[in-house]
């Protein structure tokens, strides 16, 4: 099977067509994304801004770690699966979108990111608490970075035609 | 002076000729809406979580709205900046628009709220029920902002 009647075969499926051609369904979900990304994003910038240390300086960077982490995992959830079902809507449009492959692009460097830093930064709380390193700076400036370009290119997916 | 000329007049400033001219601008202005929403109502539902009881229980609920504040301010004022430039580009429609409309008095009462009842809430003396009714009633207003915001590109 070729991607293409692969992803015919998704708009064919009925949640596809429920969530495309229902009125209500699609802003509905579109919501939900919105709201899990301004829950969501909060916590994450906050984080980011601590590591930084920018922002909530009184508190420790392994306290405001731990105190948001299960947070922003639950907020991942909900905006990605939110954002599954948006584009199982539409998979054949997202396709010819440039911009939601620069989305998923984005997406894959959050992984790897995550990877990257996960044993010099956010498993290494502890030790960021005598001090910041420039790793640590790094890791929250790239954060942001990838976040940011996660919006404006989920937000230029509206406008590839 | 009708209002309608008046939001008429509006898509004619310059600032919103700039929103209708390059294909990327209104994107560009919407995404950083997207990014002060994030900062915004981000940080303001910490706090309401906060005030509930549920997350960053660790903080006092005063020590976390005074550490956040300032970011909420910021991510307000981009709010506030980008929004009425999306606005202008096509004001007679958003005007007339039920979810535009529903969103303005949404918005009103959540920013009147956050800036009496809301930051009075986060002091060390209030009673543990009203800063939970306060935390409670500011998520449902700014969720109602968010979802009627969502809903004008439907309607």
């Amino acid at each position: 099977m070729n991607i293409a009647s692969a992803l015919e075969w998704v708009e064919s499926t009925d949640l596809s067509t429920a969530i495309r051609e229902g009125a209500l369904l699609y802003p509905i979900i579109g919501g939900f994304h919105l709201l899990a990304i301004a829950l969501f994003g909060g916590m994450l910038v906050m984080t980011d801004l601590r590591l930084l240390g920018w922002a909530m300086q009184r508190r420790t960077v392994s306290d405001i770690l731990e105190q948001f982490r299960l947070w922003k995992r639950a907020g991942f959830a909900l905006v990605a699966s939110s954002g599954l079902l948006l584009a199982w809507a539409e998979p054949l449009k997202l396709y010819r979108s440039p911009s939601f492959w620069a989305k998923m692009a984005l997406l894959v460097s959050v992984g790897v990111h995550a990877l990257v830093f996960r044993n010099g930064v956010y498993e290494n709380a502890k030790a960021l608490d005598e001090g910041l390193t420039p790793q640590a700076k790094l890791a929250a400036a790239l954060s942001l970075i990838l976040w940011a370009g996660l919006i404006v290119t989920g937000r230029l997916i509206a406008f590839d035609t | 002076m009708s209002a309608d000329s008046f939001f008429e007049w509006l898509t004619t400033t310059p600032w919103a000729k700039a929103m209708n001219g390059p294909e990327w601008a209104f994107p560009l202005v919407e995404s950083l809406h997207f990014i002060g929403l994030a900062l915004s109502v981000g940080t303001i539902a910490i706090v309401d979580l906060r005030l509930l009881g549920i997350a960053v229980r660790r903080q006092s609920n005063s020590e976390l709205a005074a550490d956040l504040n300032i970011w909420t301010r910021i991510g307000l004022a981009l709010m506030l900046v980008t929004g009425p430039l999306m606005f202008s580009a096509d004001a007679v429609n958003y005007h007339h628009n039920p979810a535009f409309q529903f969103k303005m008095v949404c918005l009103s009462l959540a920013l009147v709220f956050h800036f009496t009842i809301h930051s009075r809430a986060t002091c060390p003396t209030t009673p543990p029920l009203l800063a939970k009714l306060s935390g409670a009633v500011s998520l449902a207003l700014w969720i109602s902002v968010v979802a009627a915001g969502r809903m004008i590109a439907f309607v």
